[in-house]
């Protein structure tokens, strides 16, 4: 049996799609559990929250 | 009381004011010698449930104590648990001890409530007006030439008052909202940046006071809640200060049974009471033409404290806007707020882009970046709606639904946007050697309530950090003693 530290990421199926494309530049998943739920590496969180919300800002657009 | 008390508490959706839970933590001395001021047991009266106010009025003119099950035979079954709660908040308060036979209130509260109703005793809890008879009293003492002439003028007009109500609290607030923009408003005193820092509404940030999420949430509620939770804060300040509470307590209830517009003296405070007067000066509760007069006069602020009228004045000639509704907000995003007050084109300005200004209209849009802002504030988009609504123009009334749907959806969905990663820390428990043993210490793992997903086909689990060391011990010693 086995413990791994890390992080529990829980979001939507889309969400997660855009993690594993980024996970293929750089690695930080350590478990891919299901559709909605995946655990990365601890150190990445941060790195990986800042990444993500640039990729979604990329599919908003103002008026302004 | 049986079913007109039912209907009217189902109807009484308002929770129970942020005091209570205060008082409730109180001891019952502590409370006792509260009650034991006329005043004190009024206010705390007004701020009661309308269920308890009448279950304290039934029994308040008994003389002799009434049996439990003759009082629950008057409640319907339905309202049975409403009832019950009553009962336990009172008993709480230890204005209605619990008990299992009779009911009798509070005998000090008793008498005090009385008095407060009918008039007469001395306790003179209801503050001594300054100028009457009771200065003739004082007339033999020597004061000091400024002390004489100040006694002569008159008491302050409502308006004095009233502006002056709404300048102190409108520099808080000023302050508050300016830390976050980058703009310097006045700063209050000094007791006040202290008090607003450790309630937690403002940190304090490379030597300056920046306003906090909580800061930010408690900008959007109305001047009576806001003034509340700063005396909350007041309260427990002064408990660390070793000032004595009752003292505290029933001067508050003292001042906000007071007249407006009335002069008092301040010849009858304890010392507590007297310091207390630089304070809930800055704060905009009382007034004083100077820091050295023996006269005080309460302001809007503070004879609103306990009862349900606004607590800063809707005239108009002050700097203040209007208190009732002035924004209008359109399906297209677009917001009109009719007020010229900077505090509220402030506030305005945490969750809309503004766009123009004029005399006595801003005009703006809530946008995605607007609303985004604000939500990383620590403003939830609930916050916002509610702000909007309790803040709607009375055109804006005539509406049903008041706000319209696509923008409260819309600010609804960009707060979810925000939230579409949750993480959380902790452990992955995998490659178990068998199901048996992934069943036991999943099992075990669920007793503590630490399980965050689990999946049986592959037989792993996540656990939160916290339950590592629990976890990591119960297979230790089950490694242990395996050997």
């Amino acid at each position: 049996m086995k413990a791994i530290k890390g992080i529990l990421l829980t979001c939507d199926p889309a969400v997660k799609q855009i993690l594993l494309a980024m996970d293929e530049k750089q690695k930080f998943i350590i478990d891919n559990l299901d559709d909605y739920h995946i655990v990365i590496k601890a150190d990445d969180e941060y790195r990986v929250r800042l990444e993500l919300e640039a990729e979604l800002e990329k599919n908003t657009w103002t008026l302004e | 009381m049986p079913v007109a008390v039912a209907q009217d508490e189902t109807k009484d959706v308002k929770k129970e004011h942020v005091l209570l839970p205060f008082l409730q933590t109180q001891s019952q001395n502590t409370l006792t010698r509260l009650y034991q001021r006329p005043s004190s047991c009024l206010s705390i009266f007004r701020l009661l449930s309308a269920l308890e106010r009448q279950i304290i009025m039934n029994l308040l003119w008994l003389e002799s104590a009434i049996s439990v099950s003759t009082m629950a035979a008057w409640v319907v079954r339905e309202a049975r648990p409403l009832y019950d709660n009553a009962l336990a908040t009172l008993a709480r308060l230890h204005i209605l001890p619990q008990s299992t036979v009779k009911l009798a209130l509070n005998p000090t509260f008793k008498t005090s409530f009385r008095q407060a109703l009918t008039g007469g005793g001395t306790s003179s809890s209801f503050g001594v007006p300054a100028g009457e008879g009771h200065d003739k009293a004082q007339d033999g003492i020597p004061t000091d030439r400024d002390g004489r002439k100040d006694d002569k003028r008159n008491a302050p007009s409502l308006n004095t008052l009233d502006s002056y109500a709404i300048e102190r609290w409108e520099t808080i607030l000023h302050y508050m909202v300016g830390s976050g923009n980058g703009r310097r408003p006045p700063e209050p005193s000094p007791g006040v940046r202290f008090l607003l820092k450790t309630s937690g509404l403002m940190n304090e940030f490379h030597g300056s006071l920046q306003i906090s999420s909580t800061g930010f949430q408690f900008l959007l509620h109305s001047p009576h809640e806001q003034l509340w939770h700063l005396l909350l804060q007041y309260l427990h300040l002064a408990e660390q200060r070793r000032m004595d509470l009752v003292d505290v307590l029933s001067f508050l209830f003292m001042l906000s049974t007071m007249e407006l517009g009335r002069e008092y003296t301040v010849a009858n405070l304890t010392k507590t009471q007297s310091a207390m007067l630089e304070d809930l000066r800055d704060y905009g509760l009382i007034w004083q033409r100077k820091q050295s007069s023996r006269r005080f006069s309460p302001t809007r602020l503070s004879t609103t404290l306990t009862s349900c009228s606004p607590s800063l004045p809707n005239a108009t000639g002050t700097s203040s806007g209007p208190q009732e509704g002035f924004i209008v907000l359109e399906t297209n995003y677009r917001i009109y707020a009719y007020t010229d007050n900077p505090l509220q084109t402030a506030v305005l300005g945490l969750f809309a882009s503004l766009k123009c200004r004029f005399p006595n209209l801003v005009i703006g849009s809530i946008t995605r970046e607007s609303v985004k802002k604000a939500l990383s504030n620590g403003i939830t988009a609930d916050q916002i709606i509610a702000y909007l609504i309790t803040h709607a123009h009375p055109n804006m009334r005539k509406n049903n639904p008041m706000l319209p749907v696509t923008v409260q959806d819309q600010i609804r969905l960009w707060e979810l946007e925000k939230n579409r990663l949750k993480s959380q820390e902790g452990y992955l428990y995998t490659a178990f050697a068998s199901q048996a043993d992934y069943e036991l210490v999943l099992n075990y793992a669920k007793e503590l309530d630490v399980v965050l997903w689990e999946n049986a086909a592959k037989r792993c689990f996540f656990g939160s950090a916290e339950g590592h060391s629990n976890i990591k011990g119960f297979i230790e010693r089950r490694t242990m003693g395996q050997k």
